[in-house]
């Protein structure tokens, strides 16, 4: 029993414990709030990789791949996939509606002709589009330069379906970096340049390309003059930057990827059969709970059954090409390697990072215990002679390190969760220049405290002299900064690609974190104290 | 009361065995060895020594001769050398025994007096005085058992006369207050024998004196005390001393 009244006391009669919890909290939080926002910004380049291209990819680059629907019912009737989606994928260049003037400028793109229904049901295009009506809630929050204040439902519906219904022809949609007339602003969200007037869905563009298979010959350019219909944004820059999207169709019939009539070589006007239409991708979408390793493992095998069954038939001249000659089943991490690469790099670096602080943090909280039970030592050594037991002596610390380990975690769990949930608000506030009462207020508290320096002086009492006196110096050069600070943002969102710094707590690494903070607690309180237990009584009462 | 050995003036008795009945407390040929680095450093050489029950009996010796080691090993605090003398409780040899025994030995059968009082800063003079109570108690026998604690815990202060600090700091004490809690800490569970280490070494004369009174009280009661000082007026207050010189208890008075 004399274990709680001794921790009771030992917890609520000295400042000590509450500097303890406080230590802990920091600790806690600070691992936290690192973790979340480091993790989150991690998981945004992933998430955006896996929305741009679904979960595997197969891929025949110049050749195409034929009987791409028959191939795709199959894929979408297995059970380990959502949806498939099949593509053309091209360079070329496209002459932009900017400048004024007759010389128009010319952007190099990389264009994906899609099937805009399944595309949207294999990735996250329909979210990706940016021109779209407000909700009520984000008119009450936008800017008032926000165009997208006046925009009808259709536009979102034009960009979804890739065709202008104005006009009714086959409409582009452009990444939002393809417009270099596209402007970040530093609330986040786009504004086209001249106040709104390069909003490239009012104007046309001209997409120029090189068809990839040709009878051989001369190559004559392909092109198209399409109404932009909506602009996209990835979160990622390099994929914003250059790719647009097209309908499959159009973008078959520019590479030379539609069916064709296949002709006798030696007399080009005898025909020996059809050349079927072909896709250089197919995405595909795995089912809730698949993964996408699994996912292409199935995708392959069904390739391989589909090319031998096709290599049955007699009736077809073209045969679907077998996966040895260049056709590549991959996981959307496989393909994107180079781009994910160096995000795996980094989560390695954050992980070595993470444990110097978690490492840096246990320490600490090891050695502030350390420091309260070592003081503690001619206390044990006085309960040894009065008969404790060394297990209820070392339960005492045990009792001791657990409350501040638990008091400690929950604190820093609430602190980071404050903290990571405003996170973008209180990076604004760095942002803006410091408003006037803060100064103000800091001048004030900057005289008062002179004041009071003055008083203590007075008083010739030296510790409240030092204090105050500190407290003036603080104060005033509180107030100094925040006078002359200017905003300056940290995180521009001009120059980095995602709009705002993650804001959620990462709940895992937030759980894990509190049972850390409170093993270290207890042990950093249980072992000296357990070494204290097992000192020889006369010698613990010798301490000082 | 008259055993031959009393009359033996100069040396230690030579080795007796343990009798039982008459005696409390025995040391027995103990040694103890201090090591030092590479050296070590006896400092009791063959130490003998009994308390009779009931007896108030005063160690005397120089500074450094091992008086508190002498009274450590007699309340178990500390161990003599492995095999080189022994204490007897009551005819049994105490460091025989299981831990759990001795830590009841500690809280129940000895209470300790130091010079440095050693209280707990944290708890106040109530609670310092009761601790002793609560060892071993569970939460649930503890709550059962609250009322008679605190009951015992302040009429001991209460008698020492320090009735009206019952919530006040150890630091907010005069020595010998603190000192008066020490002994009531010591006599909390009511002990067979009370080991008082120099209890007035840091105390002025009169205060000393008050606490000498109050032993003298407690030893009226029937009390047995082994008090440890190098003030040979001090010693005089016991009903016998015994003085310890190079390692040995030398003279029995
Ligand atoms: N832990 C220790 N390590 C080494 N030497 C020790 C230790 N404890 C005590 N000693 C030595 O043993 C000797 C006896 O110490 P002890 O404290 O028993 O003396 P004392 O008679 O009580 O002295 P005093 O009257 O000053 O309290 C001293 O010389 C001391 O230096
Ligand atoms: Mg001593």
């Amino acid at each position: 029993m004399y274990h709680v009244v001794l921790t009771n006391r030992y917890l609520t009669s000295r400042v000590i414990p509450l500097i303890a919890v406080g230590a802990v909290a920091l600790c806690a939080a600070l691992v936290m709030i690192v973790v979340s926002v480091m993790s989150g910004f991690l998981d945004m380049v992933r998430d955006s990789g896996r929305t741009l291209m679904g979960d595997v990819v197969i891929e025949l680059a110049v050749e195409g791949i034929p009987y791409y629907e028959d191939l795709i019912e199959r894929i979408e009737a297995l059970d380990e996939s959502e949806a498939a989606s099949p593509l053309v994928d091209s360079f070329g260049m496209l002459q932009m509606p900017y400048p004024q003037g007759d010389n128009k400028q010319s952007e190099y793109v990389q264009f994906w002709g899609i099937e805009p229904e399944s595309f949207a049901r294999v990735t996250g295009f329909a979210d990706t589009l940016y021109w779209r009506e407000l909700d009520d809630h984000e008119r009450r929050t936008a800017p008032v330069w926000d165009l997208r204040r006046q925009l009808t439902p259709q536009v979102l519906k034009d960009g979804l379906a890739l065709r202008d219904s104005r006009s009714d022809r086959p409409g582009i949609v452009l990444g939002m970096h393809v417009s270099k007339a596209n402007e970040r602003m530093p609330e986040g969200g786009y504004h086209p340049m001249g106040d709104g007037y390069w909003w490239m869905p009012a104007f046309d563009v001209t997409l120029v390309t090189i068809p990839s298979r040709t009878v051989g010959g001369q190559v004559e350019p392909e092109s198209f003059i399409f109404p932009v219909v909506n602009e996209f944004v990835s979160g990622v820059f390099q994929i914003d930057d250059v790719r647009v999207k097209i309908p499959l169709e159009v973008g078959q019939r520019m590479l030379h990827l539609d069916e064709a009539e296949l002709v006798d070589p030696d007399d080009p006007f005898t025909v020996i059969g059809a050349d079927p239409a072909r896709v250089s991708k197919i995405l595909i979408r795995a089912a809730d709970g698949v993964s996408p390793d699994r996912l292409r493992d199935r995708v392959i095998r069904l390739y391989d059954e589909w090319v031998m069954e096709y290599a049955e038939r007699d009736d077809l001249f073209v045969m679907p090409p077998a996966r040895e000659f260049g056709l590549s089943i991959r996981t959307w991490e496989q393909v994107q390697a180079r781009f994910i690469g160096p995000v795996e790099k980094e989560r390695d670096l954050m992980r070595i990072l993470f444990s110097i602080v978690y490492v840096v943090c246990a320490a600490l909280v090891l050695t502030i215990f350390w420091a309260i039970v070592h003081e503690k030592t001619r206390d044990i050594g006085i309960l040894r002679s009065v008969g404790c037991s060394r297990i209820g002596i070392s339960l005492i610390f045990l009792r001791y390190g657990l409350v501040i380990g638990v008091l400690g975690s929950v604190v820093g769990l609430i602190l980071a969760f404050l903290i990571v949930r405003n996170v973008n608000t209180i990076h604004d506030a760095i942002g803006r220049d410091a408003p006037v009462w803060s100064w103000l207020t800091a001048f004030g508290f900057a005289v008062v405290s002179l004041m009071m320096t003055i008083l203590a002086a007075r008083r010739e009492r030296m510790l409240p002299i030092v204090l105050w006196s500190l407290g003036t110096i603080a104060m005033f050069g509180l107030g100094v900064i925040l006078l002359l600070h200017r905003g300056t943002l940290v995180w521009d969102p001009t120059v980095y690609y995602f709009d705002a710094i993650p804001n959620t707590l990462d709940v895992p690494n937030a759980i894990v974190t509190m049972i850390g903070a409170i093993v270290f607690s207890v042990l950093g309180a249980f072992i000296p104290a357990a070494k204290a237990a097992d000192t020889d009584p006369v010698e613990a009462l010798r301490y000082e | 009361m008259s055993e031959p050995s009393r009359t033996t003036p100069t040396t230690a008795a030579p080795p007796t065995p343990p009798t039982g009945a008459d005696f409390i407390l025995r040391a027995h040929e103990v040694h103890k060895t201090y090591r030092m680095g590479r050296v070590d450093v006896p400092v009791l050489k063959g130490a003998s020594m009994d308390v009779r029950q009931g007896e108030w009996i005063a160690v005397l010796g120089a500074s450094g001769c091992g008086k508190s080691t002498l009274l450590h090993l007699l309340g178990d605090l500390d161990q003599s050398d492995p095999g080189r003398g022994e204490i007897f409780f009551e005819g049994e040899p105490i460091n025989r025994r299981t831990r759990s025994q001795r830590n009841r030995y500690r809280n129940r059968t000895v209470g300790f007096v130091f010079q440095f009082y050693h209280l707990l800063p944290e708890l106040n003079v109530l609670e310092n005085t009761f601790i002793p109570a609560l060892v071993g108690l569970t939460r649930f026998s503890y709550h059962a058992k609250r009322p008679e604690i605190h009951r015992r815990a302040e009429a001991l202060l209460q008698s020492f006369g320090l009735g009206d600090r019952l919530k006040h700091r150890p630091q907010e004490l005069s020595g010998g207050e603190r000192q008066r809690v020490a002994i009531a800490r010591a006599l909390m569970n009511q002990p067979r024998v009370l080991l008082a280490d120099e209890p007035t070494g840091n105390l002025d004369e009169n205060t000393g004196g008050e606490i000498l009174d109050l032993l003298a009280e407690q030893h009226r009661a029937g009390l047995t005390i082994v008090m440890v000082t190098h003030d040979r007026s001090i010693a005089g207050r016991a009903d016998r001393i015994v003085e310890l010189s190079r390692g040995r208890v030398i003279t029995i008075d």
